[in-house]
């Protein structure tokens, strides 16, 4: 199709696009002992570059403290129509100081550069809103999940930006009887959004106390929405096997009703459809059992903290942060998922210390894969107090990113011997890398309308 | 004006005065202390330091669970000083601040406030609390 807009006409589309080159991930120092700001490094993934597999360039954030996380865009293919949008400016929260860095990507794609700060302070007082995560386009306007009040207390809200950047408010008109935010995603031929839980900024950001989730301080629960409504109409109860439901994806196919959610703490992959009655109906798909740890009286639970559908919607991605396995299941049958990949990165049991030659502090955690199906990357840093609790010689050692080549026709999943990025080396010190972002985009920011 | 003396035991025991009306870590700060933080509101532990010495007031700090305060620990971004107080700084001084939740779970009076139980007064009812 002859257009104009950022992204593709459609996911097969997406998936004949070039290669990428370029990969930018976000790196901490918050929580690390270092005191330098966070910052945006950019990865050379392209082969034939004589810097591949290295950091390329660093955008440090203007202060110390914000705690980067998760990322988006200003715009994805939802604008594929728009000829005025343009897939510019990448959105980088700080989740500990509210701080919104919108940063130009466009001009020099190595080298992105601070296009503007909204400033946490100006968002509290204007919504009444912190701790923010997830970022979708909506069109030409920008939301963003922030996961307290002004004083970090559950369940936030959604904050509301125009193309400009201008803070227009709050985007939900309610948030019903829901008690906790997390990450969300849309599928607007449906007119559906789907949201999920983790806790109060309060309570997730100095640690995870267990006995927490006993006191219901953790979420169990998901949300759908009616967006164009913008509030919620159903929710449904997850209990036992849906502690801590984080990470939420539909299909890519902007015509299925299939999503997918992973429960953090019971390590469980949730399944929803709409039903031909429909009804929206959910179900337990992946349930990755407790491992005995060689030294520990209890048995060790995965801890899935992210999952990822490829572009083609036929394969799953999940991680178990804590085993240090990622894993690839077929879910061409969404209700009957086949496990057909798996590979040890870190984590606690042992299986896989170094890889590449690295010692690998830390598990799985937040991964992109390459439109194509074929490049997964794998990062290994989950939130600097958690890392501290789990993994405390990540101190020294620093995050990594390593490269997993998938195989989109047979499955498969296997490690890339010639890519890997030690974050520990950096030049002020070991820090951690998050989420990863391509410039072109990737499986986990794009909607179609 | 009620000023009270700071030292930082693990900065060669630098000396500051301080306001005992106004948070710790903007008035170190202030006065050159680098210093981590996140949040600054006292919900996110960042700026955690253990006071070896002296009283603070941290009243308003929500990210300490109670096993972290008693192992000393203040959330300078929110404490004020009521006392001359000595404290050690940054993340050497987080050696106790972090438990792997899965093999050292707190006792339930040593959860946040919010939630604790009474602390057992005595050593009877701690060995009733064990069981019960
Ligand atoms: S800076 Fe977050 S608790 Fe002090």
């Amino acid at each position: 199709m002859e257009c104009c807009g950022p992204g593709y006409a459609s996911p097969s589309d997406a998936i004949k696009a070039p290669r990428e080159k370029l990969l930018y991930t976000i790196a901490i120092y918050t929580g690390t002992g270092i005191q330098k700001p966070d910052y945006l490094a950019t990865v050379d993934v392209d082969p034939d570059s004589p810097t591949y597999s290295q950091v390329i360039h660093r955008l440090e954030m203007p202060g110390i403290g914000d705690e980067l996380h998760h990322m988006g865009w200003n715009a994805c293919s939802s604008c594929f129509e728009d000829e005025n949008m343009s897939r510019k400016y990448l959105i980088l929260p700080g989740v500990r100081s509210n701080n919104l860095h919108i940063v130009d990507t466009a001009t020099d794609p190595r080298a992105p550069r601070l296009h503007k700060v909204i400033e946490g302070a100006q968002i509290k007082s204007q919504t009444n809103l912190s701790g923010p995560h997830t970022v979708h386009c909506l069109g030409s306007e920008i939301i963003i999940s922030m996961l307290g009040n002004a004083k970090g207390e559950a369940p936030g809200g959604y904050l509301h930006l125009d193309k400009e950047f201008e803070i227009q408010g709050r985007w939900e008109n309610s948030m019903g009887d829901i008690k906790f935010g997390y990450d969300f995603w849309y599928q607007p031929r449906h007119n559906v959004m789907v949201s999920s839980e983790w806790a109060a900024p309060n309570t997730f950001m100095p640690g995870f106390d267990l006995e927490e989730v006993g006191h219901l301080k953790y979420g169990r629960e998901l949300h759908f929405w009616d967006f164009e409504a913008r509030e919620p109409v159903e929710s449904f109860y997850l209990g036992e096997d849906g502690l801590l439901p984080l990470e939420v994806k539909f299909h890519h196919d902007p015509d299925s009703t299939h999503g997918f959610c992973g429960a953090a703490l019971s390590t469980n992959v949730i399944h929803w459809w709409k039903n031909d009655a429909g009804k929206w109906q959910w179900e337990k798909i992946i349930d990755v059992e407790n491992e005995q740890h060689p030294d520990w009286p209890i048995p060790l639970p995965g801890v899935m903290s992210a999952i990822l559908i490829s572009m083609d919607d036929k394969y799953l991605y999940l991680n178990n942060w804590l085993h240090g396995d990622m894993r690839q299941y077929d879910i061409s049958d969404p209700h009957n998922p086949v496990l057909t990949g798996q590979v040890f990165m870190g984590g606690l049991l042992g299986k896989a210390p170094s890889v590449n030659g690295v010692d690998v502090a830390g598990g799985p955690q937040m991964f992109q894969l390459s439109l194509d199906g074929k490049r997964l990357y794998v990062t290994t840093s989950l939130f600097s107090t958690w890392d501290n609790q789990f993994y405390p010689e990540i101190r020294e050692k620093g995050g990594v990113m390593v490269q997993i080549d998938c195989d989109p026709v047979n499955g498969g999943m296997k490690i890339n011997e010639d890519f890997i990025v030690d974050f520990g080396q950096e030049p002020n010190g070991p820090s951690r890398c998050h989420e990863a972002r391509y410039p072109g985009g990737d499986c986990t920011s794009d909607i179609w309308l | 004006m009620t000023t009270h003396t700071v030292t930082i035991a693990n900065r060669e025991s630098a000396t500051y005065q301080v306001n005992a009306r106004r948070p710790l870590l903007e008035q170190l700060r202030d006065q050159g202390v680098d210093l981590p933080y996140g949040c600054e509101y006292g919900g996110c532990i960042t700026c955690a330091a253990k006071l070896v010495e002296g009283e603070v007031d941290q009243r308003r700090q929500v990210a300490l669970n109670n096993r972290q305060i008693d192992n000393g620990y203040v959330i300078l971004c929110v404490a004020r000083a009521t006392s001359d107080i000595t404290l050690e700084i940054g993340v050497d001084s987080h050696d106790k601040l972090y438990r792997n939740p899965f093999l050292d779970p707190l006792k339930p009076h040593e959860l946040k406030a919010d939630i604790a139980m009474p602390q057992p007064s005595s050593s009877k009812a701690i060995g009733q609390e064990k069981e019960g």
